[in-house]
């Protein structure tokens, strides 16, 4: 069945184009004697910067630090184990308002498996155990209920993983499965309309919220699920490699919003790219085989490691 | 020649001998679907649209069928198959019914809540299950729970309201329904489990993360993207208890009648016999012509019924496609 609104909608779209009989204009125009634009490789850069402690390249391209605020979740003695496996191993961590701390470390090293224990997430592994104590706001989560925990912690994952549903939908998933009653569509149009503007995609999905969410590109799925997450109006945002299944353009845009999100969230992000921790990131913790090896601002511990083994990993020794 | 068959295959070659196979199959099923059409054709040819119509008593019809010589006469081939019809839908749509509360029930505790050890038990018994042969939940049905339901279920006052129109005896309706439901529910929980799990984790893990609990996010995430698979498992229970016929005979009282819902709850207990079963009866007065015919005349509706069953299912599954990871 064709939709009266989807109809015109189309046609206001055609007008736009030249009228019959013209050739509509190309997507793409190619110049011939224009200079060729050469990427170089990024990979170069970074060990340059990291040999060399010259980070005016990269401190350049990078948003002002953040300015920290209060101490929103505290980890302190936090050990998770997955059978006989030790995990993540006597951690302790502030996670403070306005910063985003970033978590960085070879594979392996526990960072994923800390930030799903921050979403409580590790307690759906059968296998999972965990020990020490993280407060949210000074409480121990253990002591609020997890779906209300989940709502003040939300997170974002590796894989975008929008819901086969409209866009409109999956923003508004969250707000609909929260209570007992499902508010109707106009009452929650405000919310989602507010998590996508905060998330940075309405502009491109304005005319578009009735349309599959798993049709958008893989940037826009990322910052879709962003907004699901934001719409929920959470207090703290966990972020697992949010950014490694997108191109450096889509990167971009979440590092950005990253950047501007960290006002009135705690964000904590776990990133292989190096680069990445040092342009988001206020503080940074690296960690490796499970230990906390090192923590401090991101400046001091790039500029300046104290533990020999976040030198090593920094400068490209290991990894 | 020989030098070129010791080649290895070339993908012309296999897809023309797979396209050939598949090609035969086809050609098999319209040919019986001519064929049946063509030895059904008497019987509607003499009935019209009265056939699907209730005319008359159908098991005395048959019966007069089966002494019916040679060369029948058009009065010989009378029938109004509703009563069998009827019969077919009942048993069918209500087994469907509960066989599809059942096994999402069932596959929804088995993919999300069941603990890790009881899944490896139960899985591998449903699967068990969904090859029984339906005759042994027929036996069951009929040495079991027919004297059950006739002796301490149906009350005296239940037989006797309705005594002049159908004497109750147990087997019926209800127990039809019941050993049916039970016949077709391993195998929805089977295909329904198989949907469920194919469902990516990052989806439920999504909607977790937000801080929805696990009943929720079962509802309003797998069990949505699963439904194709749930219609999928619905179908194929459907077309077996469609075409159920040993165990109904066994089970459902074997009487062409029709069950009158106004008789409340009794209705469960009357005794039916759907078309399916009414062929295997019928089978060994075959050769009068009268009967064969009739005969082939349900079986085409059999077929045509079940084909709209899969045109069915699949218009129901293209909505939703929409949101799906196919674009």
């Amino acid at each position: 069945m064709i939709d009266p609104h989807e109809s015109t909608a189309r046609t206001a779209q055609t007008t736009d184009e030249p009228a019959n009989g013209t050739m509509p204009p190309p997507i793409r125009r190619i110049t011939l004697d224009s200079q060729p634009t050469v990427a170089l490789p990024p990979s170069q850069d970074a060990v340059a910067i990291a040999n060399t402690g010259d980070r005016s390249l990269a401190a350049a391209g990078r948003p002002a630090r953040g300015v920290a605020g209060p101490e929103r979740m505290t980890i302190s003695g936090l050990s998770v184990y997955y059978g006989d496996n030790h995990a993540v191993k006597n951690v302790s961590l502030p996670i403070r308002q306005g910063e985003v701390l970033a978590l960085i470390g070879p594979s392996g090293c526990g960072k994923t498996t800390l930030l799903r224990t921050l979403n409580r997430l590790t307690e759906l592994t059968g296998s999972a155990r965990r020990e020490g104590l993280i407060t949210l706001d000074g409480t121990d989560i253990d002591s609020l209920e997890v779906t209300e925990h989940r709502r003040r912690v939300s997170m974002v994952f590796q894989q975008p993983n929008p819901f086969p549903m409209s866009v409109f939908d999956n923003v508004a998933y969250a707000l609909r499965e929260q209570g007992s009653k499902r508010p109707k569509k106009k009452v929650l149009e405000p919310y989602v309309v507010d998590a996508l503007q905060r998330a940075g995609l309405y502009d491109e999905v304005a005319s578009n919220l009735d349309h599959p969410a798993l049709r958008l590109s893989g940037g826009q799925q990322q910052r879709l699920c962003i907004a699901r997450a934001l719409a929920a109006r959470p207090e703290g945002l966990l972020m697992d490699e949010p950014c490694s299944a997108l191109d450096p353009k889509s990167t971009n845009v979440i590092e950005e919003l990253i950047v501007e999100l960290r006002k009135e969230l705690a964000i904590v992000i776990v990133t292989h790219n190096l680069q990445q921790a040092y342009r988001v990131g206020d503080h940074v913790a690296f960690m490796y085989l499970g230990d906390l090896v090192e923590y401090g601002p991101t400046d001091d511990l790039f500029d300046n490691p104290k533990a020999a083994r976040t030198r090593d990993y920094i400068g490209g020794a290991f990894g | 020649m020989l030098n070129r068959l010791k080649e290895p295959w070339t993908d012309r070659r296999a897809g023309l001998l797979l396209g050939a196979l598949a090609c035969s199959v086809l050609a098999v099923i319209v040919f019986m679907l001519v064929f049946i059409a063509i030895k059904a054709w008497p019987s509607f040819a003499n009935n019209g649209l009265s056939w699907f119509s209730s005319k008359g008593v159908v098991d005395q019809q048959l019966d007069a069928m089966v002494n019916s010589g040679a060369n029948p006469s058009p009065a010989e081939y009378e029938l109004g198959a509703w009563p069998l019809i009827y019969a077919t839908l009942l048993t069918t749509f209500f087994a469907t019914f509960f066989g599809l509360i059942f096994s999402l029930l069932s596959a929804i505790f088995i993919v999300e809540f069941a603990p890790e050890r009881i899944r490896r038990v139960i899985v591998p018994v449903v699967r068990l299950l969904a090859a029984v042969p339906s005759v042994i939940y027929g036996l069951i049905g009929i040495l079991v729970l027919a004297p059950f339901i006739g002796n301490s279920v149906i009350t005296a006052e239940q037989k006797s309201s309705v005594q002049f129109v159908i004497p109750l005896s147990g087997t019926g309706l209800g127990v039809a329904i019941a050993v049916l439901t039970v016949m077709i529910t391993p195998i929805m929980i089977a295909i329904t489990v198989d949907g469920l799990h194919a469902i990516p984790r990052a989806w439920k893990e999504g909607a977790l993360a937000l801080g929805v609990n696990r009943w929720r996010a079962m509802w309003s995430v797998t069990v949505r993207a699963a439904r194709p698979a749930i219609i999928a498992g619905a179908v194929l229970a459907t077309a077996r208890a469609l075409g159920e016929a040993i165990m109904i005979s066994m089970v459902a009282g074997s009487k062409g009648f029709s069950p009158n819902p106004l008789d409340g709850f009794v209705f469960f207990f009357e005794p039916v016999r759907t078309m399916a079963a009414t062929v295997v009866e019928n089978a060994e007065s075959i050769n009068a012509p009268a009967m064969q015919s009739s005969l082939y005349a349900m079986a085409l509706v059999l077929l045509v019924g079940a084909f709209f069953l899969s045109l069915g299912s699949w218009i129901a599954k293209q909505p939703l496609k929409k949101y799906g990871t196919r674009s």
